[in-house]
């Protein structure tokens, strides 16, 4: 496949800009960043460069509105739309593409959950099949994950010169995914995510959101606590995939998907997250440059400090950990019985169980829930979680133990089957770094 | 005298960022170890066994821990890896940036002589500990600290940079645009092998010859001289283990195939980077010491420079491959562009140099530069490189060097 031209519409949003700058750089191609204001465009430009630490990518971002989209376009050999989530702004768009492309582009979607068929038929019939979901993951020049996602009318061919494109010439981590809300590694990451917000609500008198976040911390296979993931993302993109998850799929954790009505009110207040300056968390600064973290207590509506939780389970998981010892770190968590200990290894294996579970789904190998996992989200992927708890137990029997609810609605047997020793090395995944949301 | 084995090792992932993680030096140890000892097939069981009988012992090679992570007695410290290490000889050895290798040298000779039958090697070194102006002035006591380091931002950039000019001051038939393209092409080069070694520091980031080449910029800004950030490797976190026996134990184990150390060399040129320049004027070579330590490798192994296939070479800067190539004897000194421009360095090239990606693209946690280099060219060689492997490769050379190219040990690695 020889890109050499790229339309990027969208690109002054973050991930239009950020996938920008992936075509500029790795892709060498030209590129059309397209917004609505073409000032706001020529100044997302140096954003874009820094984005791949690289003035040398300058040259290849030419500016343009959507005076200019049908030209840009018609030069193109790959077009990719990252507007708003919105179907209809992106069949409006797909619409115009559809009109302009020429017959060998390539045109892609960044949406992050829409139905990628629903877009495809706004193409005209002979060139749906050059139409497929591409779905990079924030930042991407850090982050690689890219799902593919092909419709019915895709052609199989072209799929597979895209899949050597974008993961031999852009160093994408390429999953290919089914045409399904959230696609993979967002309906399992938002899964753990959304569990844990219920769980926030359903242990507030214990300290709620900073508490599961505690259980939840780095020291468990992530570089961020959920409920921090969240906030950080912004809770308005967390409760827009949920909801998306929960009206269009069912399976066993179907309720897990259920957006917390705490959550919905800060939503509404506009408190969406570190983006707005408060959310979850709230970070308050002073005037003499002190700093100080707080959180939302969900009984009272009202933010308090950060508590610095002691769970000697915890405690003696990251000494461990420090220290090289997994062994004895996954030993103190089998083998804990505390509250918190107890939700912990609830959280871990669920997200085993649910990883493989929805691979089966929504993915084509096993193998894809450990890709989307390491190379979206940085968390201990699923397989590697596996193989690090099994240094210490039978896994299948700790599933059996911890999650009764959950193998009487899943073959649990069946699923175990299917694991495999993970490409990935769980030892990088588990940290000791103090929990700072 | 007998021959030295090579039975393999293993490397950690050069991405990592230690600190970050919350560990420190035993966890980092302990992983390597534990990932070296299982790949040639021996046991912290095995190490014990060993031990009852003496033949086995443990060379660490690492420059500066005690700044880094305010630990010495580094030898010593293997009995926090695990109670294996009891009892067992251990001692750290130091030359700068060449640390692991005078490591792998001690370990050599002890099996040469027979004393041991196992040698483990580690080089490590953990640098992100600390901000970078604290790092560069730690690695500031490479050089003579007093007079080369001491209240300078970043001493080494600046010695490299100081390399560069003085390549160019001797060759005066080079034309300095040549010269930089050359080292922007060196670091292309290096970024680009990284991307298929997959615990290469750099394999996910960018980097294209308009890149490297636009130095001054605020993404590629001017670190010493004419050396921007892309002529220079970056701050790294990593262990290298490698783990050599002697004949006798090889044959009684009836392994075959693997490689043996087929010659090294060792010479140390004047400390201060300016006597290094004047020392240099009796001689066609910028860094005459460094070609003298390929020679006596080539000597030690009877071997020439058209028997090696694969180079891996200590490009802390570009000027220092730039300088290497001639070393190696690739091409006449003041030639070196010719083998960037052939394309004769490049992976598919006939001499490939640091298929790895080198110290630009795969990292340079100091310590372990020399046991990281030693460990590729025994993959290459061992047709065990995956993603980096290239085809025909009998005999690999190495050069680590400490210092601005003080210390220059080269070693040369190839199946019998």
């Amino acid at each position: 496949m020889n890109i050499q031209i790229v339309t990027v519409i969208g690109a002054t949003g973050t991930m239009g800009a950020n996938v920008a700058g992936i075509f500029a750089s790795f892709g060498n191609a030209k590129v059309y960043c397209v917004g609505r204001d073409i000032e706001k465009v020529k100044r997302t430009i140096p954003r874009i460069v820094k984005s791949v630490r690289a003035d040398a990518i300058a040259k290849n971002l030419i500016p343009a509105d959507f005076s200019m989209l049908e030209k840009c376009v018609a030069e193109s050999d790959l077009i990719f739309e990252s507007s708003k989530e919105y179907v209809q702004v992106k069949e409006e768009i797909a619409t115009m593409v559809g009109k302009a492309m020429k017959p060998h582009a390539v045109s892609g979607t960044g949406s992050s959950g829409l139905s990628i068929n629903t877009i495809a038929e706004c193409y005209p019939n002979e060139l749906r099949s050059r139409f497929f979901g591409i779905h990079m993951f924030n930042p991407p020049y850090t982050l690689q994950l890219c799902e593919l996602t092909p419709t019915q009318y895709s052609d199989v061919q072209l799929k597979e010169e895209l899949k050597e494109y974008l993961s031999g010439k852009l160093y994408r981590t390429v999953v290919e995914v089914k045409d399904s809300p959230a696609f993979l590694g967002n309906r399992i990451g938002f899964q753990f995510i959304n569990e844990a917000l219920q769980y926030a609500e359903k242990y507030k008198d214990n300290g709620g959101i900073d508490y599961i976040d505690a259980i939840l911390g780095s020291f468990t296979g992530r570089t961020m606590a959920p409920l921090t993931t969240s906030d950080f993302v912004g809770i308005d993109v967390h409760k827009a995939i949920v909801d998306n998850i929960y009206e269009n799929t069912q399976d066993y954790a179907h309720d897990t998907f259920v957006f917390p009505k705490f959550a919905d009110k800060l939503v509404s207040d506009g408190k969406m997250g570190r983006k707005s300056g408060c959310g979850l968390y709230q970070l308050v600064r002073y005037d003499n440059g002190l700093k100080r973290q707080t959180v939302l207590d969900i009984n009272t509506g009202l933010y308090r400090d950060v508590i610095h939780y002691v769970f000697p389970f915890a405690d003696k998981m990251k000494q461990y950990v420090a220290e090289g010892d997994y062994r004895k770190a996954f030993e103190r968590l089998v083998n804990n019985h505390s509250q918190e200990a107890n939700i912990c290894r609830h959280f871990l294996l669920n997200y085993i169980v649910y990883s493989l579970y929805a691979a089966k789904k929504v993915g084509y190998t096993i193998e894809a829930a450990d890709d989307v996992m390491a190379a979206g989200f940085n968390w201990c992927p699923p397989l590697a979680m596996y193989q690090a708890l099994s240094t210490v137990a039978d896994v299948h029997a700790l599933i059996r133990e911890n999650l009764p609810d959950v193998c009487e609605k899943v073959n649990i047997d069946e699923l175990l089957a299917e694991v495999k020793p993970s490409n990935y090395d769980y030892r990088m995944y588990f940290k000791s770094g103090r929990w700072v949301p | 005298m007998s021959k030295v084995y090579i039975l393999g090792g293993a490397q950690t992932d050069f991405e990592r960022n230690w600190t970050k993680e919350g560990k420190g030096m035993a966890a980092l140890l302990k992983e390597v170890m534990a990932d070296g000892l299982r790949r040639v097939g021996l046991s912290f069981d095995d190490v014990k066994e060993l031990n009852k009988n003496n033949r086995v012992a443990c060379f660490v090679g690492n420059f500066i821990a005690e700044k880094y992570t305010e630990q010495g007695h580094l030898g010593a410290f293997l009995t926090e890896v695990d109670p294996a290490f009891y009892g067992v000889p251990s001692a750290r050895y130091e030359a700068a940036c060449a640390s692991s290798s005078v490591a792998i040298d001690a370990a050599q000779t002890k099996i040469k002589s027979g004393d041991y039958d196992v040698a483990i090697i580690v080089g490590w070194e953990l640098m992100k500990t600390v901000d970078s102006a604290a790092g560069g002035d730690f690695l500031g006591r490479a050089a003579y600290y007093d007079r080369e380091g001491k209240g300078i931002d970043l001493p080494f950039p600046k010695l490299f940079g100081k390399l560069a000019d003085e390549t160019l001051k001797k060759y005066p038939e080079l034309d300095e645009k040549r010269y930089m393209d050359a080292l922007a092409k060196i670091s292309v080069i290096n970024y680009g092998n990284a991307k298929r070694n997959p615990l290469a520091q750099t394999r996910k980031w960018f980097m294209s010859y308009d890149q490297a080449s636009m130095r001054g910029t605020d993404t590629n800004p001017f670190v010493g001289g004419k050396l921007a950030v892309s002529d220079c490797s970056q701050v790294t976190d990593g262990a290298a283990v490698i783990v050599l026996w002697s004949e006798k134990f090889i044959s009684e184990h009836s392994i075959a195939g693997k490689p043996i150390i087929k010659g090294y060399g060792h010479r140390v040129a004047p400390m201060l980077f300016e006597k290094k320049m004047a020392d240099n004027e009796r001689s066609e070579y910028i860094l005459p010491w460094t070609r003298q330590a390929v020679l006596d490798a080539y000597r030690r192994s009877g071997l020439t420079v058209n028997d090696i296939d694969v180079f891996e070479t200590h490009d802390c800067f570009t000027s220092s491959e730039y300088a290497a190539i001639s070393a190696f004897g690739l091409t006449e000194p003041g030639k070196e562009y010719e083998a960037v421009e052939s394309g004769m360095i490049a992976f598919d090239g006939k001499n490939p140099i640091n298929l790895s990606g080198g110290l630009i693209g795969c990292g340079h946690p100091v310590g372990a530069s020399g046991a990281r280099m030693l460990l590729d060219l025994y993959k290459q060689v061992t047709v065990t490189a995956g993603g980096y492997q290239v085809k025909n490769a009998r005999n690999g050379m190495m050069l680590n060097i400490g210092g601005s190219a003080t210390t220059n040990y080269v070693y040369i690695v190839g199946v019998e």
